[in-house]
Protein backbone atom coordinates (compact mmCIF):
# COMPACT_ATOMS: atom_id res chain seq x y z
CA UNK A 1 0.00 0.00 0.00
CA UNK A 2 2.67 2.10 1.05
CA UNK A 3 4.11 2.02 -2.67
CA UNK A 4 1.20 3.34 -4.27
CA UNK A 5 0.95 6.25 -2.19
CA UNK A 6 2.79 8.64 -4.23
CA UNK A 7 0.81 7.20 -7.19
CA UNK A 8 -2.14 7.91 -5.39
CA UNK A 9 -1.25 12.03 -4.58
CA UNK A 10 -0.40 12.39 -8.05
CA UNK A 11 -3.56 11.87 -9.46
CA UNK A 12 -5.60 13.13 -6.62
CA UNK A 13 -3.29 16.48 -7.45
CA UNK A 14 -3.91 16.27 -11.09
CA UNK A 15 -7.29 15.91 -10.36
CA UNK A 16 -7.59 19.13 -8.58
CA UNK A 17 -5.23 21.08 -11.23
CA UNK A 18 -7.15 19.98 -13.92
CA UNK A 19 -10.53 20.96 -11.81
CA UNK A 20 -9.01 24.60 -10.89
CA UNK A 21 -7.68 25.55 -14.84
CA UNK A 22 -11.34 24.40 -15.81
CA UNK A 23 -12.14 27.07 -13.47
CA UNK A 24 -9.84 29.30 -14.50
CA UNK A 25 -10.57 29.45 -17.88
CA UNK A 26 -14.68 28.96 -17.61
CA UNK A 27 -15.77 31.39 -14.69
CA UNK A 28 -17.81 34.18 -15.18
CA UNK A 29 -15.95 36.59 -12.84
CA UNK A 30 -12.58 37.22 -13.68
CA UNK A 31 -12.37 37.37 -9.81
CA UNK A 32 -13.19 33.71 -9.15
CA UNK A 33 -11.10 32.73 -12.01
CA UNK A 34 -8.43 34.70 -10.37
CA UNK A 35 -8.90 32.70 -7.23
CA UNK A 36 -9.28 29.27 -8.82
CA UNK A 37 -5.80 30.73 -10.79
CA UNK A 38 -4.33 30.26 -6.91
CA UNK A 39 -5.44 27.06 -6.18
CA UNK A 40 -3.80 25.76 -9.76
CA UNK A 41 -0.32 27.08 -8.98
CA UNK A 42 -0.63 25.75 -5.28
CA UNK A 43 -1.58 22.53 -6.46
CA UNK A 44 1.54 22.72 -8.74
CA UNK A 45 3.89 23.51 -6.14
CA UNK A 46 2.45 20.28 -4.55
CA UNK A 47 3.40 18.50 -7.51
CA UNK A 48 6.61 19.71 -7.59
CA UNK A 49 7.70 18.28 -4.17
CA UNK A 50 5.79 15.09 -5.49
CA UNK A 51 9.19 14.99 -8.72
CA UNK A 52 11.98 15.70 -5.97
CA UNK A 53 12.09 19.57 -6.82
CA UNK A 54 11.68 20.90 -3.15
CA UNK A 55 13.20 24.88 -3.66
CA UNK A 56 11.48 25.37 -7.27
CA UNK A 57 7.56 24.24 -4.68
CA UNK A 58 8.83 27.16 -2.43
CA UNK A 59 9.68 29.28 -5.41
CA UNK A 60 6.28 28.94 -7.09
CA UNK A 61 4.34 29.52 -4.11
CA UNK A 62 7.04 32.39 -2.96
CA UNK A 63 6.57 33.94 -6.62
CA UNK A 64 3.19 33.23 -8.04
CA UNK A 65 0.74 32.52 -5.31
CA UNK A 66 2.40 35.76 -3.01
CA UNK A 67 3.67 37.51 -5.79
CA UNK A 68 1.98 37.33 -9.32
CA UNK A 69 -1.30 37.08 -7.72
CA UNK A 70 -1.21 39.32 -5.81
CA UNK A 71 -1.01 42.10 -7.64
CA UNK A 72 -3.41 39.99 -10.25
CA UNK A 73 -5.67 40.78 -8.22
CA UNK A 74 -5.09 44.30 -7.53
CA UNK A 75 -5.39 44.85 -11.21
CA UNK A 76 -8.68 42.83 -11.03
CA UNK A 77 -10.22 44.88 -8.63
CA UNK A 78 -9.27 48.25 -10.01
CA UNK A 79 -10.83 47.38 -13.29
CA UNK A 80 -14.49 45.84 -12.63
CA UNK A 81 -17.19 47.14 -12.84
CA UNK A 82 -20.49 46.09 -12.57
CA UNK A 83 -21.89 45.70 -15.87
CA UNK A 84 -19.14 42.96 -16.21
CA UNK A 85 -21.38 40.62 -14.24
CA UNK A 86 -23.74 40.25 -17.25
CA UNK A 87 -21.84 40.38 -19.93
CA UNK A 88 -20.87 37.01 -21.68
CA UNK A 89 -17.30 36.43 -21.00
CA UNK A 90 -16.29 33.97 -24.22
CA UNK A 91 -16.19 35.75 -27.37
CA UNK A 92 -18.18 34.24 -30.68
CA UNK A 93 -15.22 31.86 -31.57
CA UNK A 94 -15.59 29.44 -28.41
CA UNK A 95 -16.70 26.41 -30.80
CA UNK A 96 -13.23 26.41 -32.51
CA UNK A 97 -11.26 27.63 -29.79
CA UNK A 98 -12.79 24.48 -27.92
CA UNK A 99 -12.01 21.89 -30.87
CA UNK A 100 -8.62 23.55 -31.30
CA UNK A 101 -7.64 23.42 -27.69
CA UNK A 102 -8.67 19.74 -27.61
CA UNK A 103 -7.32 18.83 -30.97
CA UNK A 104 -3.86 19.96 -29.88
CA UNK A 105 -4.47 17.87 -26.39
CA UNK A 106 -5.18 14.68 -28.06
CA UNK A 107 -2.52 15.12 -30.33
CA UNK A 108 0.20 15.96 -27.68
CA UNK A 109 -0.85 13.52 -25.05
CA UNK A 110 -0.76 10.44 -28.47
CA UNK A 111 2.84 11.57 -29.06
CA UNK A 112 4.05 11.45 -25.32
CA UNK A 113 3.13 7.58 -26.13
CA UNK A 114 7.04 7.73 -26.57
CA UNK A 115 7.18 7.72 -22.80
CA UNK A 116 5.16 5.15 -22.04
CA UNK A 117 7.54 2.35 -21.08
CA UNK A 118 9.55 4.65 -19.00
CA UNK A 119 10.79 2.54 -15.84
CA UNK A 120 9.90 4.89 -12.86
CA UNK A 121 12.81 6.85 -11.41
CA UNK A 122 15.22 5.42 -9.09
CA UNK A 123 16.72 8.99 -7.85
CA UNK A 124 16.63 9.69 -4.11
CA UNK A 125 14.79 12.39 -2.84
CA UNK A 126 17.23 15.13 -1.43
CA UNK A 127 17.37 18.48 -0.93
CA UNK A 128 18.41 20.51 -4.18
CA UNK A 129 18.89 23.77 -2.54
CA UNK A 130 22.32 24.21 -2.46
CA UNK A 131 23.34 22.15 -5.49
CA UNK A 132 20.57 24.24 -7.16
CA UNK A 133 22.74 27.60 -6.50
CA UNK A 134 26.00 26.46 -7.75
CA UNK A 135 24.38 25.62 -10.81
CA UNK A 136 22.83 28.76 -11.40
CA UNK A 137 26.12 30.59 -10.07
CA UNK A 138 28.19 28.20 -12.02
CA UNK A 139 27.19 26.82 -15.27
CA UNK A 140 24.21 28.86 -15.80
CA UNK A 141 25.77 31.95 -15.24
CA UNK A 142 25.70 33.89 -18.34
CA UNK A 143 22.20 33.36 -18.32
CA UNK A 144 21.50 34.01 -14.93
CA UNK A 145 23.15 37.00 -15.51
CA UNK A 146 20.85 38.21 -18.60
CA UNK A 147 18.05 37.44 -16.64
CA UNK A 148 18.49 39.91 -14.22
CA UNK A 149 19.10 42.60 -16.99
CA UNK A 150 15.65 41.95 -18.43
CA UNK A 151 13.89 41.93 -14.67
CA UNK A 152 15.78 45.43 -14.48
CA UNK A 153 14.30 46.31 -18.30
CA UNK A 154 10.60 44.97 -16.71
CA UNK A 155 10.82 47.43 -13.84
CA UNK A 156 11.57 50.03 -15.82
CA UNK A 157 8.69 49.31 -18.27
CA UNK A 158 6.06 48.48 -15.61
CA UNK A 159 7.08 52.07 -13.72
CA UNK A 160 6.80 53.74 -17.90
CA UNK A 161 3.80 52.33 -18.32
CA UNK A 162 2.02 52.87 -15.15
CA UNK A 163 2.29 56.71 -15.27
CA UNK A 164 -0.74 58.72 -15.82
CA UNK A 165 0.74 61.18 -18.52
CA UNK A 166 3.22 59.23 -20.97
CA UNK A 167 5.43 62.29 -21.84
CA UNK B 1 3.04 7.82 -11.68
CA UNK B 2 5.14 7.46 -14.67
CA UNK B 3 6.42 9.76 -16.82
CA UNK B 4 3.49 9.40 -19.62
CA UNK B 5 1.48 10.39 -17.11
CA UNK B 6 3.29 13.92 -15.95
CA UNK B 7 3.87 14.77 -19.80
CA UNK B 8 -0.38 13.93 -20.24
CA UNK B 9 -1.11 16.08 -17.30
CA UNK B 10 1.11 18.62 -18.92
CA UNK B 11 -0.81 18.38 -22.46
CA UNK B 12 -3.98 18.72 -20.86
CA UNK B 13 -3.24 22.01 -18.49
CA UNK B 14 -1.19 23.55 -21.43
CA UNK B 15 -4.45 22.47 -24.03
CA UNK B 16 -6.47 24.71 -20.85
CA UNK B 17 -4.16 27.69 -21.12
CA UNK B 18 -4.68 27.86 -25.12
CA UNK B 19 -8.50 28.00 -24.94
CA UNK B 20 -8.54 30.57 -22.27
CA UNK B 21 -6.55 32.56 -24.43
CA UNK B 22 -8.74 32.22 -27.46
CA UNK B 23 -11.81 32.34 -26.13
CA UNK B 24 -11.43 34.82 -23.43
CA UNK B 25 -12.86 38.30 -23.69
CA UNK B 26 -11.27 40.04 -20.96
CA UNK B 27 -7.61 40.35 -21.21
CA UNK B 28 -6.74 39.72 -17.37
CA UNK B 29 -8.18 35.99 -18.34
CA UNK B 30 -6.32 35.92 -21.29
CA UNK B 31 -2.85 36.69 -18.72
CA UNK B 32 -4.13 34.00 -16.23
CA UNK B 33 -4.36 31.62 -19.19
CA UNK B 34 -1.00 32.43 -20.44
CA UNK B 35 -0.07 31.43 -16.72
CA UNK B 36 -1.22 28.19 -16.70
CA UNK B 37 0.42 27.39 -20.01
CA UNK B 38 4.02 28.66 -18.26
CA UNK B 39 2.84 26.60 -15.54
CA UNK B 40 2.33 23.44 -17.52
CA UNK B 41 5.59 23.53 -19.29
CA UNK B 42 7.36 23.81 -15.79
CA UNK B 43 5.59 20.49 -15.15
CA UNK B 44 7.18 18.79 -17.88
CA UNK B 45 10.90 20.06 -17.21
CA UNK B 46 10.50 18.94 -13.83
CA UNK B 47 9.21 15.52 -14.81
CA UNK B 48 11.71 15.19 -18.12
CA UNK B 49 14.65 16.14 -15.17
CA UNK B 50 13.02 13.56 -12.54
CA UNK B 51 12.57 10.66 -15.03
CA UNK B 52 15.70 11.01 -17.65
CA UNK B 53 18.04 13.10 -15.78
CA UNK B 54 17.94 12.07 -12.21
CA UNK B 55 21.52 12.98 -11.07
CA UNK B 56 21.64 16.58 -12.37
CA UNK B 57 19.39 19.63 -12.20
CA UNK B 58 19.28 21.62 -15.58
CA UNK B 59 15.59 21.02 -15.59
CA UNK B 60 15.03 23.25 -12.37
CA UNK B 61 17.40 25.23 -13.10
CA UNK B 62 15.10 26.17 -16.65
CA UNK B 63 12.28 26.37 -14.48
CA UNK B 64 14.39 29.32 -12.38
CA UNK B 65 14.14 31.05 -15.27
CA UNK B 66 10.74 30.45 -16.74
CA UNK B 67 9.64 31.69 -13.58
CA UNK B 68 11.04 34.51 -13.73
CA UNK B 69 10.31 35.67 -17.07
CA UNK B 70 6.84 34.81 -16.33
CA UNK B 71 7.00 37.43 -13.05
CA UNK B 72 8.24 39.91 -15.57
CA UNK B 73 5.86 39.73 -18.06
CA UNK B 74 3.02 39.44 -15.56
CA UNK B 75 4.63 42.86 -14.29
CA UNK B 76 4.37 44.71 -17.61
CA UNK B 77 1.50 42.96 -19.19
CA UNK B 78 -0.44 44.22 -15.58
CA UNK B 79 1.34 47.64 -16.05
CA UNK B 80 -0.17 48.13 -19.48
CA UNK B 81 -3.54 47.11 -18.56
CA UNK B 82 -3.83 49.56 -16.41
CA UNK B 83 -2.71 51.93 -19.07
CA UNK B 84 -5.17 50.87 -21.03
CA UNK B 85 -7.77 50.72 -18.67
CA UNK B 86 -7.29 54.15 -17.74
CA UNK B 87 -8.10 55.94 -21.48
CA UNK B 88 -10.78 53.15 -22.59
CA UNK B 89 -12.57 52.36 -19.06
CA UNK B 90 -12.81 48.53 -21.09
CA UNK B 91 -10.64 45.28 -20.55
CA UNK B 92 -12.44 43.29 -22.98
CA UNK B 93 -10.04 43.04 -26.06
CA UNK B 94 -12.49 43.66 -28.93
CA UNK B 95 -12.33 47.61 -28.07
CA UNK B 96 -8.87 47.35 -27.96
CA UNK B 97 -8.47 48.32 -31.90
CA UNK B 98 -6.49 51.31 -31.77
CA UNK B 99 -2.82 51.32 -31.45
CA UNK B 100 -2.57 54.85 -29.56
CA UNK B 101 -4.82 56.39 -26.99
Amino acid sequence: MMNHLPGLVFYGFSAALIVASIGVVTMKNVFYSAVSLVAALTVVAGIFILFGADFLAAAQVLVYVGGIMIIMLFVVMLSQQPRDQLQRQTNDQWVAGLLFSLTIAISLVRAFRVFVTQEPSLAEMMPTSAKLGSLLLGDMLLPFEVVSLILLAALVGAVLFAQDKLS
Amino acid sequence: MTLYHALALSAIIFSIGIYGVLTRRNILGILMSIELMFNASNIALVAFNHYRHPGTLWGQGFVIFVITIAAAEAVVGLSLVLAIYRNLKSVYTENMNLLHG
